[in-house]
């Protein structure tokens, strides 16, 4: 098929994605996790109906490395605030142990299921499996709880915090992307560097990039101006990154984070870049869905395992959370889903690591958002009805509707 | 591409910093580049389209205060940075790039159409009438005259026999008629002028496309016979070309319905539905065979004259221009030869100078038959100058017809263009300028907001 019909596909989708994110549409509609777009990308991809093919994927990686990286940059701009206010320090402590609990969990299940299991990666190629597998599964995206606010009119204390978990938690796989990529650095054999000097490097080039933004767009800050200086400098940063094998998504979230730290116009900046969140993603969640390539069976269970720690870190989190708040003890299943985030971290990992190591984490990114988005917006929203943060609306009793005029 | 005239003067302070983000961003590509030299997939082109555009605005920014043409920054960056200087961008990057030209073309071509508003038209049809047929038949008949001349310096005519080497002749004449539409929207966009000399130049050029276009058929099926004696005079080509003409400006027609609807009922995630048009729409076009400038023009000019949606056409393209056109030129610079252009200079200044001059006379001898206002008698030659893309797709039109002569003859041709694709820019601007028409279009067009008020 030709590249230039699935552009226009994806363009389609990005508009699609963009009407969405408008003021005159419906807020919350469709599935919070947005995976229905990945499962979208699976049919369409090489395994399915292989409408895209291997070598339109490949065509298309570097727009799908832009569309996830330009996601980075919106988290980073956006980290520790949750619409318009701060989110509180404890709550980012909270989001960060949800993130980090789940990431631990999930890379010591897989670690130790890969001494087990024949046939699994050893070595360098355990470690960033584990460790991939635990930054793909560490979040709970943070529009399933906007979901619940928007679609169900969540509104309360509980929701509020678990909206600035949901915000926190995205640093913890950034950061585990960084030391992962470190660890198999990508530069030639001439540029050897300890893997701490190349997280340092990824940390650094980001948030000096951000630096330069803003030193570049300056007092004057014209819209037009932004604009370039934005795309410029996180494509420039998006391609160094690539191409020294450290990881993008990392040096994007940094250059984000500092630009809205450095920038006397933080506020008008995420509210000309967040609105573009979504028109990006949508593409993107099609190409990762597409590059999703299941392993040879005997590997299929470390996904299982990696599910399961899943669920069992974010049930403990949950537990841990709901007892003092007098909410659900089961309150960690509504933690569950995962989206954009995730197929991105596991994208990332597929183009970084061809191989059983990527495929694994895309796969189990994959599967994950699925699981999730079956289970975690259903449990979410009965926590938070338990929690008496969603009013159902009453049943209107026969007798009452019986009445003369209680139509009106 | 931003809006001098709009934007607030630079200060030292802004200029040194300016000036040290650019060298900045330079030496960090030529770090990454000398470290990690070897690149696969397209990351390659994607740091380069980053870096281009952020070295781009960084140096329009910079020359802005010696008076340049934004424009000759972003040539200048891309030449700099291209495969023949410090190859931070190498030959398969700048390869990979270039479909944003495709894009380039498509809004600067609508951007075009927009611009012509009939009332314009109208008002200087004389002059325009004038200068068009002058313009053709002069330069067409003296370049082919100074080509035959110049004849026994140029290698790959030697082989030639008479009626060979007038075929050749008037295959080169005839690319010398031909104008650069991008030059010229962009430095309108730079500048924002208004008067006589803004108002000829963009009807004359945006013209001029279709204008070239058809004499390039006509000369083909001329000069065919001549160059290849095997082959007879028909008017296939001709036939083929009306077929061209007409489809792309009923195409064009619908497009400008739609696009006007679109703007009328909606408005909105305009970037999306341009990208979507450059890209998609062009490839469409490509397939049928039809000239997508002549399309794109033909949108533009029926948005603009036809409904009232053509202002909001212009902001939308200007606001998506602002970051495509700045790609395009750096690619432009990155293509551009350096080597080829070294060994090849001495003609292709006598070529390109002896078409300044003989475009020159031409416009004071058609000012003079259409009685011109002294502004335009003086500077009107000032847009016809610059050289660019369509001048280089003419070329490889010609080395498709021709693959025996192909070669040299657009080795030849990108060579001059390259001089006129440099030169040209700062002659109009300088005209612009000595006019005294710079900025003074109403601000109310594509003028840009800071990010408080957006």
């Amino acid at each position: 098929m030709k590249a230039i019909f699935v552009l226009v596909g994806l363009l389609v989708l990005s508009y699609a994605g963009s009407l969405f994110s408008g003021r005159r549409t419906i807020h919350g509609a469709g599935l919070p996790s947005s995976v229905e777009y990945a499962v979208l990308g699976f049919v369409l991809g090489p395994h399915m109906l292989g409408i895209i093919g291997r070598d339109l994927i490949t065509t298309f990686e570097p727009v799908a490395q832009i569309a996830v990286g330009w996601l980075a940059l919106v988290i980073g701009l956006d980290f520790g605030r949750n619409a318009d206010s701060r989110v509180a320090y404890k709550n980012m402590a909270l989001g960060l142990v949800n993130g980090a609990l789940t990431g631990v969990v999930v890379g010591g299940a897989v670690w130790l299921a890969c001494r087990r299991l024949p046939g699994a990666p050893t070595g360098v190629e355990r470690v960033l499996l584990a460790g991939g597998l635990g930054a793909a599964c560490s979040e709970t995206t943070r529009h399933a709880i906007r979901w619940a606010m928007e679609r169900h009119g969540a509104k309360g204390k509980l929701t509020s915090a678990l909206a600035d978990f949901a915000h926190a938690d995205d640093v913890v796989p950034l950061l585990g992307m960084a030391v992962l990529f470190s660890i198999a650095p990508g530069a030639p054999a001439s540029v050897r560097l300890p893997a701490a000097v190349w997280v340092a490097i990824t940390i650094g080039l980001g948030t000096l990039l951000g630096a330069l933004t803003t030193l570049h767009i300056g007092r004057e800050a014209r819209v037009d101006h932004t604009w370039g200086v934005m795309f410029g400098t996180s494509m420039l940063g998006l391609g160094i990154a690539a191409r020294a094998g450290l990881s993008l998504l990392t040096v994007l979230f940094f250059m984000g984070w500092s630009t809205a730290v450095f920038s006397r116009h933080r506020a008008p900046l995420r509210a000309m870049v967040v609105p573009v969140e979504r028109p990006v993603l949508l593409p993107a969640l099609v190409l990762a869905g597409a590059h999703v390539d299941f392993p040879a069976p005997r590997l299929l269970l470390i996904i299982a395992v990696a599910v399961t720690a899943r669920i069992l870190a974010k049930l403990a989190f949950g537990a841990m959370i709901a007892l003092p708040a007098h909410a659900s003890p089961w309150l960690g299943t509504g933690l569950l889903s995962s989206g954009a985030f995730s197929m991105s971290v596991g994208l990332i990992f597929a183009i970084r690591f061809p191989g059983p190591v990527g495929d694994l984490v895309l796969a189990s990114a994959f599967v994950t958002c699925i699981v999730g988005e079956a289970v975690g917006p259903l449990a979410l929203r009965r926590a938070l009805v338990l929690a008496g943060e969603i009013v159902e609306p009453a049943v209107p009793s026969e007798s009452a509707a019986s009445q003369p005029g209680s139509a009106s | 591409m931003s809006g001098a005239a709009h934007a607030a003067p630079k200060t030292l302070r802004t200029q040194a910093i300016g000036l040290f983000l650019l060298a900045f961003f330079f030496a960090l590509l030529f770090v990454t580049t000398r470290a990690i030299p070897h690149v696969d997939g397209g990351v390659g082109a994607v740091a380069a389209v980053g870096f281009l555009l952020l070295a781009g605005t960084l140096a329009s920014e910079l020359v802005e205060g010696i008076g340049l043409p934004h424009l000759s920054a972003y040539i200048a960056v891309g030449v700099i940075a291209g495969p023949h200087a410090l190859n931070l961008i190498d030959h398969a990057v700048v390869d990979r790039i270039s479909p944003v030209n495709t894009l380039a073309l498509a809004l600067i071509a609508l951007a075009g159409g927009a611009e012509l508003k009939l009332d314009l038209v109208l008002r200087g049809l004389k002059s325009l009438a004038w200068a068009t047929l002058v313009q053709s038949a002069v330069v067409l008949t003296l370049m082919t005259v100074t080509f035959v001349a110049l004849s026994r310096y140029i290698p790959f005519t030697h082989g030639l026999g008479h009626a060979g080497l007038l075929g050749v002749a008037l295959l080169w004449a005839t690319l010398a008629v031909s104008r650069s539409p991008s030059a010229c929207l962009g430095i309108l966009a730079q500048l924002r002028p208004r008067g006589p000399l803004t108002d000829f130049s963009l009807t004359f050029v945006m013209t001029s496309d279709v204008v070239v276009v058809v004499l390039m058929a006509g000369v083909l099926a001329i000069t065919k016979p001549l160059i290849d004696p095997g082959a007879a005079f028909s008017l296939r080509a001709l036939g083929d070309l009306g077929h061209e003409l007409l489809g792309s400006v009923a195409l064009g027609t619908t497009l400008g319905l739609v696009l006007a609807g679109y703007l009328r009922a909606v408005g909105r995630n305009l970037v999306v539905v341009f990208l979507a048009l450059g890209f998609g729409l062009s490839e469409l076009l490509h397939y049928l065979r039809f000239e997508p400038l002549l399309t794109f023009l033909t949108a533009g000019f029926l948005v603009q004259n036809l409904t009232n949606q053509g202002q909001k056409l212009l902001v939308a393209i200007e606001e998506t221009g602002s970051v495509v056109y700045v790609i395009f030129f750096a690619t432009a610079g990155a293509h551009l030869d350096v080597p080829l252009l070294r060994s090849l200079w001495p003609m292709a200044l006598a070529l390109s100078t002896t078409r300044a001059l003989y475009s020159w006379g031409a416009a004071r001898l058609a000012s003079r038959l259409a009685q011109d206002p002294p502004v335009l008698r003086t500077w009107a030659v000032a847009s016809l100058v610059s050289q660019a893309g369509l001048t280089l797709g003419l070329t490889v039109l010609i080395e498709r017809e021709f693959p025996g002569l192909g070669g040299p003859f657009r080795a030849l041709a990108t060579a001059t263009v390259a001089l006129n694709e440099v030169a040209g820019p700062i002659l109009f601007k300088l005209a612009l300028d000595r006019t005294g028409e710079t900025g003074q279009a109403p601000s109310g067009r594509a003028s840009t907001p800071d990010l408080s008020s957006a």
